[in-house]
């Protein structure tokens, strides 16, 4: 249970002003990262660059730019996540046939 | 999306990522050809900050978490950040606790954007010490 309080259950004292917000966007750093070490685009770095203004923009009020900021963070991510996927897909087909071709016309 | 759908979509998603990990398991991609050249490195000769991570993967599948780590040392913030995000979901989807998530503090953002251009910046220096970063 101590995990609960180290890290904070959400506040539900203040949710007569929680009321006038509209919910916190997701920043979606966790697919930002994921696309930066994985996919090895640079599109990565994008995501997480709007990831990074996803949370400052909703602090300071501004949950217009910050739900933009957002969307954009998710569109980057996605976009280096898909183009890495067809990429990786597309090498491993092509050259993984060739080195089963190499494989079979071997004779053991 | 109702919760029949999304399993529609994770189901095959993890089959997928199960199959590509045991490739990665089965087969070293210092060895094996048919495994992707990163494609910035092949066009600019600059490591990106994910270079090395298909090697860094495989070693740590094999157990060798140092020699992973020494092909790409970001592995371990990836490795952390998975992690606490499934310990999040886990607590919400099995507790209905939400949890107050770090990762949404505007400090911990900019911290982790300013560790991964530093690492991708000094990777990229070709003499020791920071040769050790390189993949």
């Amino acid at each position: 249970m101590q995990v609960f309080y180290t890290f904070g259950i959400i506040n539900t004292t203040n949710s007569s002003t929680m009321e006038t917000k509209p919910q916190r966007p997701s920043n979606y750093l966790a697919l930002a990262i994921v696309s930066t070490i994985i996919c090895c685009l640079p599109a990565g770095i994008v995501s997480i660059v709007y990831a990074t203004k996803v949370n400052g923009l909703y602090e300071d009020g501004r949950y217009d730019e910050a739900l933009k900021a957002s969307n954009n963070a998710k569109t980057w991510g996605i976009v280096s996540i898909v183009l890495a996927c067809v990429g990786w897909l597309i090498y491993v087909l092509i050259f993984g046939v060739a080195f089963l071709g190499a494989v079979g016309s071997h004779d053991f | 999306m109702t919760s029949k759908s999304k399993l529609i979509i994770a189901i095959p998603l993890a089959i997928v990522l199960l199959g590509v990990l045991s490739m990665y398991f089965l087969w070293n991609p210092t060895n094996y050809s048919f495994f992707p050249k990163c494609p910035l490195y092949a066009l600019t000769d600059i490591y990106c900050p994910g270079c090395g991570s298909q090697r860094a993967i495989y070693q740590i599948m094999h157990g060798n978490f140092i020699e992973g780590l020494r092909h790409n040392y970001l592995i371990v913030l990836l490795g952390v950040v998975l992690l606490y995000q499934g310990v999040l979901f886990g607590m919400h989807k099995l507790y209905q606790k939400s949890l107050y998530n770090i990762l949404h503090r505007p400090l911990t953002v900019k911290i982790i954007l300013v560790l991964i251009l530093a690492f991708w910046v000094l990777r990229n220096i070709r003499f020791y010490p920071f040769t050790e970063l390189a993949p």
